[in-house]
């Protein structure tokens, strides 16, 4: 069955209206013009046939640079019989778009749920010690010319606060080589507390004043371990650049449109995965506590009184924005923490 | 099948006008955009590079003139080495600026240093993979002329605050235009600056005339301590005004220039070309495009694409002998595409 279309001669604009047939022995491919000439003629393996797509028209490449373009696709396709047809009936049906978008919704839910997490913890485990340090060395240069000062605490309360940082280092399993306490004064920030990727925890002169215990500070510097022994610093900082490199990667483009439209998940997301390591800090915090006859409920007591401190009694921002949960969930699951 | 010869015989010599025209549909390509997506994740990224060329090869191959449309050629497995060279450069750039930032600067000096070269290469990919009734097109630019036009006359135009700034865009064009050529027949502008000019100024005056207007009502109403709901609509119209003219006078300026641009070149001794965008309308479709994009989470993103390819392509004919058949073309290398894939990422901008 000849196929009609046009013919073009090699490297040329010039079009005749032609037929293309496959020889009696089906060996060659053959071009014919109206008049029943031969324009072009080739082994069928030595033709390159664009691939089918939507409703394009097909065209067949001679070796000599001799081109045949048809809109005959099914008369092509059972011609040369290339793979290239499979893909083009997978995208044309609707029935395997919708479940290509269902798949994709799924790869996309289980990607950022499991994906992402996993990947990060394993980056984060595969990363050297010296490369964690650099990065803790630059982020604490910043924060040092920035936001935080030398301690302006007296130096007994200095040495009460070491020494109780070296009675919790002393209970966790790893070692109290891995962690080093750095005392800070941070009138900007107000009292707070982290945890930098190589295992050194900032704890603000405002945090230290606002304990009224040693129980308090203890829940705040377990809880701050924690957040070391899991290495949720440099996770936090794989999982916030997977996600747009999986959409550059998958997309090709890391374009600022692309990035403008994933910004915003991308931050709810971000806060998504911080409150889950809050919570786990605040979990392993308070077992350890409890191990040791303390009682985590002081660390409840003490984030409420941050809360009141910082947000007034309305309390904070809704906690689906926070990086932190609800202080109020917090506090109830910390009290709420089993005995050993 | 439509099989008219696209050459009428009796008046080789009349100038016939024919506009460029779309006819790919959204829900065709819909069905190929997202198949394609979901081969890429099974493949873990590898077939994105095999999805890019068919997603180009669906508009350039639904872009018609005349009787006969585009077409793109790109080898997908070239764009994947691109595509891998150019995530290689990004990771080494984070990882820099995670580790030891005090060399961020070494990275900075070498992107400045790559970027003509960028330019060029991706600028002959494209054109070298593109082709109308079996002749390709071919791209002649070089570094230096890239380093000129993207840097050097860019600098002049931040020197002079801006003063020289429709020089620069000038450069851009004529190098973007100048050195394209279809087969062997080149393409030429020349573009008068004085218009380019007009242009900036209307985009400029544009622009405050809008600032001026989203102002107003702070200056009118302070002065009567407004509060409830009329003052909340004010700041809330106040607001669109000014959102509209941040993101509607680029795309002006755009638009304008673009048509200008067009209107100045010729093909050869035979054809010349035509561009109508109205700022107004490819506003309206940019930004609309946008918002239905994100609001419907990228699901309309293959509509978007095609309403906008549909009304580029019905603004832009060619106007010439219908008569196409004296081109010719030479076979040449296809072109490197590393350069494109580096630059389609870091999304560096060519004018056109």
């Amino acid at each position: 069955m000849p196929l009609s279309g046009f013919y073009f001669p090699p490297g040329s604009a010039r079009q005749t209206e032609a037929i293309l047939h496959l020889t009696d022995d089906g060996e060659y491919l053959e071009v014919r013009d109206g008049g029943g000439a031969i324009l072009a003629r080739a082994p069928r393996p030595q033709i390159l046939v664009t691939s089918r797509l939507g409703g394009l028209r097909r065209k067949l490449e001679f070796p000599d640079g001799a081109l045949f373009e048809t809109a005959d696709n099914d008369g092509v396709d059972a011609l040369v019989k290339d793979h290239s047809g499979a893909l083009a009936r997978l995208e044309r049906s609707w029935r395997l778009a919708a479940m290509s978008l269902l798949a994709i919704a799924a790869c996309t839910v289980l990607f950022i749920l499991y994906g992402v997490p996993a990947i990060a913890a394993w980056l984060a485990e595969e990363t050297p010690p010296s490369v964690a340090r650099a990065m803790t060395d630059h982020t604490l240069k910043v924060m040092d010319t920035q936001l935080l000062g030398p301690t302006a605490l007296p130096s007994a309360r200095q040495q009460q606060v070491r020494n109780r940082f070296e009675t919790i280092a002393g209970w966790e399993d790893r070692g109290a080589g891995r962690y080093t306490l750095l005392l800070r004064n941070a009138p900007h920030v107000g009292p707070n507390a982290f945890a930098l990727p190589d295992g050194r925890i900032v704890v603000t002169d405002q945090l230290v004043l606002m304990a009224k215990s040693d129980a308090e500070l203890d829940g705040v510097l377990a809880h701050e371990m924690a957040h070391v022994n899991h290495a949720h610093g440099l996770r936090s900082v794989y999982q916030a650049s997977l996600v747009p490199a999986a959409i550059a990667f998958v997309t090709g483009d890391a374009s600022q449109f692309a990035q403008m439209t994933v910004i915003l998940p991308a931050i709810l997301l971000q806060s998504a995965y911080s409150r889950k390591f809050e919570q786990q800090a605040d979990d392993d915090a308070a077992a350890l506590q409890r191990r040791h006859g303390e009682d985590p409920a002081a660390l409840a007591g003490f984030l409420e009184r941050m809360e009141l401190k910082t947000c007034g009694k309305a309390g904070c921002a809704p906690s689906w924005l926070g990086s932190h949960p609800a202080t109020a969930a917090r506090a109830a699951r910390l009290r709420r923490a089993p005995a050993p | 099948m439509d099989t008219r010869p696209l050459a009428p015989p009796q008046a080789p010599a009349a100038p016939v006008h024919n506009s460029m025209r779309f006819e790919g549909s959204a829900g065709e390509y819909f069905k190929i955009w997202i198949v394609n997506i979901a081969l890429t994740i099974v493949t873990l990224g590898i077939f994105s590079a095999w999805a890019k060329v068919r997603s180009r090869r669906y508009f350039y191959g639904n872009t018609y003139i005349g009787t006969h449309a585009f077409d793109y050629h790109a080898a997908p497995i070239r764009i994947l080495i691109g595509r891998a060279i150019a995530s290689a450069f990004l990771l080494a750039y984070f990882s820099t600026a995670a580790i030891a930032p005090r060399f961020i600067g070494f990275w900075y000096l070498l992107f400045l240093a790559a970027l003509p070269w960028l330019i060029k290469s991706s600028l002959r990919f494209a054109a070298r993979n593109t082709s109308y009734r079996n002749v390709r097109f071919d791209f002649h630019g070089t570094y230096w002329g890239a380093c000129k036009a993207f840097i050097l006359w860019q600098m002049l135009a931040t020197i002079t605050l801006f003063l020289a700034l429709p020089f620069a865009h000038r450069a851009r064009d004529y190098y973007n235009i100048n050195n394209h050529s279809f087969g062997q027949i080149a393409f030429k502008a020349v573009i008068p600056v004085g218009k380019l000019y007009k242009i900036y100024l209307a985009g400029l005056a544009l622009m405050f005339g809008a600032l001026i207007v989203a102002a107003l009502p702070y200056g009118l109403l302070t002065g009567v301590r407004a509060q409830g709901a009329l003052w909340s609509l004010t700041v809330g119209l106040s607001s669109l005004v000014a959102i509209v003219a941040v993101l509607g006078v680029p795309t002006f300026i755009a638009a304008k220039t673009f048509n200008l641009a067009l209107n100045k070149t010729s093909l050869g001794d035979n054809y010349r070309f035509e561009s109508e965008l109205s700022p107004g309308r490819l506003t309206w479709i940019v930004l609309s495009n946008a918002l239905l994009t994100i609001a419907t989470l990228g699901l309309l993103h293959p509509w978007a694409r095609v309403r906008r390819a549909r009304y580029m392509a019905g603004c832009i004919s060619v106007i010439g002998q219908a008569d196409a058949d004296a081109f010719q073309s030479m076979p040449m290398p296809a072109g490197n595409a590393i350069g494109e894939e580096v630059a389609s990422f870091f999304d560096i901008d060519f004018g056109l």
